[in-house]
Order: C-alpha cells, then structure tokens, then sequence
C-alpha cells in the first residue's frame, strides 16, 4: 500500500514538471547558429547531398567512432553472458529443435526473400549521401533478413569465421580511413582525401560512401552474431 | 480523365480494406479472422496501389515492385500465423464440419510409428 | 486547438516517459521491465527529435524538392536528428545486454520474478 503511494506521488511529481515543460516551449523560427554553419557550408564543404549524413559522419565523426565502439562491447558482452550458459547445459539444446519445423511454404517463400533483403539492406547504405538511410540503418536491414532466415530455416548454419573476420576487418578499415584523412587532408575522419565529384551522384563526397560501407558491413554482422548467441549456438 | 478512374479504382480498393475490417470484428473465431483478414485486405491494398498508378502514370514501375512485394508476403504471414495457431490447439467455432489439418497430422504421425514398429 | 506540431510530439514523448516509468516501477517480470525501459527510451527520442523541428520546413536533404541556394530558409535543423541516430543505437546494445541477463537470470533461478534475486538486500 505504501509502495503504491510512493509510485503514484513519483508519477504525479513528474507529470506536473512535464506539463510545465511542454506548455512553456516556444517553438524557433530561424535555424540555431551552429545549424545554420553545417547546412550553409556544409554542401559546398563535403559534397553530401544528405545533411544528417555529412554531420554524423564528418562533421560529429568521433561520436560515431564512439557509438560503434559500444554497439561492439554490447555485442562482445551478449557472447560472454550466452556463452557460458551454452558451455554449462551441454548438447541438451538439440532434440529441442525438431518441434519447430516450419512448413514448407514457408521456407520457400524464405529462400526467395531473404537475398532481396540484403540487396535492399546494401542499397541503403552505399546510397547514405544521397537518400535518407546509412550505415546503420543498412546494417539493421541485414541483420532482420538474417533473423527470417533462422525462423524460416531453423537448422540454417552461418560461417562464423567469415563473419567474424568481416566484422572485425570492417572495424579496422573505419580507423585506417579515419587515418588517412589525418594524413592525406584536413583532419582525423576528414572526408577530403578522395575527390568530392560531382554533386548528387554515386561517387560524390570524398570517402563518406566508403566510411558507411564499412559501418553497414560491421553493424550487420555485429546483429547477425547477437542474434545467432540468442538462438542458442554459441559461435566461438 | 486518368484522375477520374484513378480515383474510382481507390474507393473500390477501400470499400475492401472496410469489408476486412468488418470481417475481423464479426467472424466467430480466430481462423475465419484471419482468412477474411488477409484476403480483403490483400485485395485492398492491390486495388489502392494500381489506382495511384491510374493517377500518376510516372510512378507505375515502383507501384508494381509494391504490388509484387505484398502478393509474395501477406498470403504466406497468414499462412505460417494459421498454422501456429492450429498447433497451440486454439480451439474452432461450434458450426465447424471437419478439420483436414488435424486428420492429415494423424494420418502422418500413425504412417511414423507404423514405419517404427515395421523396423524393429 | 492551434497547437504547432512540435508543442504535439513533445507531449507525446513526455507522455511515453511516464508510461515507461509507470510499467518499470510496478510490475514484477523482469521482461515487463525491460518493456518499459524501451518505452522510456523511445520517449527520450522523440523529445529530442522534436526540439529541432521548425514549422513549414522540411527534411535536410538537397534534391529537386530543396536546392542548394535558399537551403537556408527552407530545412529543418539537422543536429537533434544526428545525435537521435546515435542514441538509437546505444539504446538497442543497452536492450541487448538486459535480455542477455534475463535470459541467465532465468537459468540460474528458474523464476523470471525481480522478487528472487535477492542478493543484494538487507
């Protein structure tokens, strides 16, 4: 009862400083300085079409450097926690398994979608300069075929030395690239030491289509393995 | 001209996504909804699609990417949805005559231990 | 009621914050709680979008919609939308490793109930 009195008090504590906030905001009718900075310079600095990419790749690279260091303690940390459990309960996991066939339309339908989903996956992130997408969204695109590809063909095994090497290759490149623009131009993750091209094409803005390539590849293969820990085979 | 039957082919399409809607909300139990659900539905959308294609004839090739798309994906969700709900034994509608499903599981688990006991 | 959009979709995060606090403080299933943390955190995200939408503009993107030379006057603000794509990554590994210690909680104690784990009372 009292646990109960405690919640609704906190609840209701924090509902009248959110009503205070919302009713307060004035919405802005000008761009802020630092916003009006990024989108005037910005095309004509770094050639990207798309303006969130060109400040989450270059303008704010060392927070994505960062992010992508996370999401790869997160992933290394899911391996350890299932890991363990795999090595301790043995091979009773097996017999499970049969109980779950899916039925054979299904897994048609699977094999038929499962590489147009990739080829959807890749499209968003090679085209992140020029269309709204990117590394990551790509790389979340990869990882949801991979996941029908275990509902629809539970006994599906993956490489897990080829992921494990792309993902950990991808990894490194990023770096090597954010290198290079320290030696070759401006910065570190400067994207000025390929040609910027011509404006709105494929091969436009420096190494901004390289840098999410690498992060595409390394996000999806990152998902692919926590999914496959959750699933219940541990890849080493 | 072309916005004229754009435009009809749209309100036939959404006279269908009502119908599936109905059908969710009035069918006695949970296969029949998802049989009337994913067929209006399907029709509907289809139907929407080709009308919007009526309309502005640049768009035509994407729209039929679309139409293939869902044709591929929403019958074979109902399909797997239905399927597991059988095995989770949900039961059917008083009215129901026979259940194929249930008789060919039968037939298939007593052919299995007749192929077991056969070996032995 | 002339609310602009922004006012509208700020209240909705807030309200998804309250909601989420609301599920984690009273259920008892860690997965419910878990829940609820991905329901604050969806809340936070749309807050932080929201702050930097400006009325009548539209997405900071340079095509045949928006060109190079009145940029300016015509896009919303592009910085809250590339600290959201940050944010909603961490906040998928954070949902990541809370599963993977449910999943072990589960093992260990055969109860998915936060009243079990009591090794840390006293």
């Amino acid at each position: 009862m009292i646990k109960r009195l405690f919640i609704l008090l906190v609840l209701v504590l924090f509902g009248v400083m959110f009503y205070n906030i919302a009713s307060n905001y004035m919405e802005p009718t000008e761009l802020s300085p630092l916003a009006t900075r990024y989108v005037g310079k910005g095309p004509e600095e770094l050639g990207a079409a798309n303006l969130v990419t060109s400040v989450v790749v270059t303008y704010r690279g060392l927070d994505t450097l960062g992010e992508v260091t996370v999401l790869f303690l997160s992933a290394a940390a899911v391996g350890l926690l299932l890991g363990l459990s795999a090595r301790s309960s043995g091979a009773e996991g097996q017999p499970k398994e049969s109980k779950t066939e899916a039925s054979e339309l299904v897994q048609t339908t699977v094999e038929y979608l499962v590489p147009i989903i990739f080829l959807f996956g890749a499209y968003i992130f090679i085209n992140g300069h020029l269309t709204p997408g990117g590394g990551f969204q790509g790389g979340a695109v990869i990882a949801s075929g991979i996941m029908l590809l275990f509902l629809g063909l539970p006994h599906a095994k993956l490489r897990h030395t080829l992921l494990g090497l792309l993902e950990s290759l991808s990894g490194f490149s990023y770096v090597l690239v954010g290198l290079l623009g320290l030696v070759l131009a401006g910065g570190f993750l400067d994207n000025r030491f390929l040609p910027l091209g011509e404006y709105g094409q494929l091969f436009s803005a420096g190494a901004i289509p390289l840098i999410y390539i690498f992060i595409g590849l390394k996000v999806g293969t990152e998902l692919s393995a926590v999914l496959e820990n959750f699933k219940g085979n541990n890849p080493d | 001209m072309n916005e004229l039957l754009g435009s009809l082919v749209v309100l036939a399409g959404s006279v269908f996504l009502f119908s599936a809607g109905l059908g969710v909300l009035r069918m006695p139990d949970s296969y029949n909804r998802i049989q009337t659900g994913t067929k209006a539905s399907t029709l509907g959308t289809i139907l929407v699609l080709i009308g919007l294609a009526i309309y502005h004839p640049a768009w035509i090739g994407k729209l039929l990417l679309l139409i293939f798309f869902i044709l591929l994906t929403n019958p074979v969700s109902s399909h797997a949805l239905a399927r597991a709900s059988h095995r989770r034994h949900i039961r059917l509608a008083e009215e129901t005559v026979v259940d194929k499903l249930e008789e060919h599981e039968t037939d298939v688990a007593g052919k299995k231990t007749e192929v077991v006991e056969g070996a032995r | 009621m002339d609310l602009p959009i922004s006012t509208i979709t700020l209240s909705a995060g807030l309200a998804l914050l309250l909601v989420g606090m609301w599920g984690m403080l009273t259920h008892k299933n860690i997965i419910r709680m878990i829940i609820g943390f991905s329901l604050m955190d969806t809340g936070v995200h749309m807050i932080m979008v929201s702050i930097g939408y400006l009325s009548g503009r539209t997405a900071p993107i340079i095509n045949e919609a928006v060109n190079r030379a009145n940029a300016l006057l015509e896009v919303v603000d592009p910085v809250p939308s590339a600290l959201v794509l940050t944010a909603i990554v961490i906040g998928l590994g954070i949902t990541a490793v809370m599963l993977a210690f449910a999943v072990q909680i589960h093992e260990k104690k055969k109860s998915l109930s936060i009243e079990d784990c009591t090794e840390s009372k006293w």
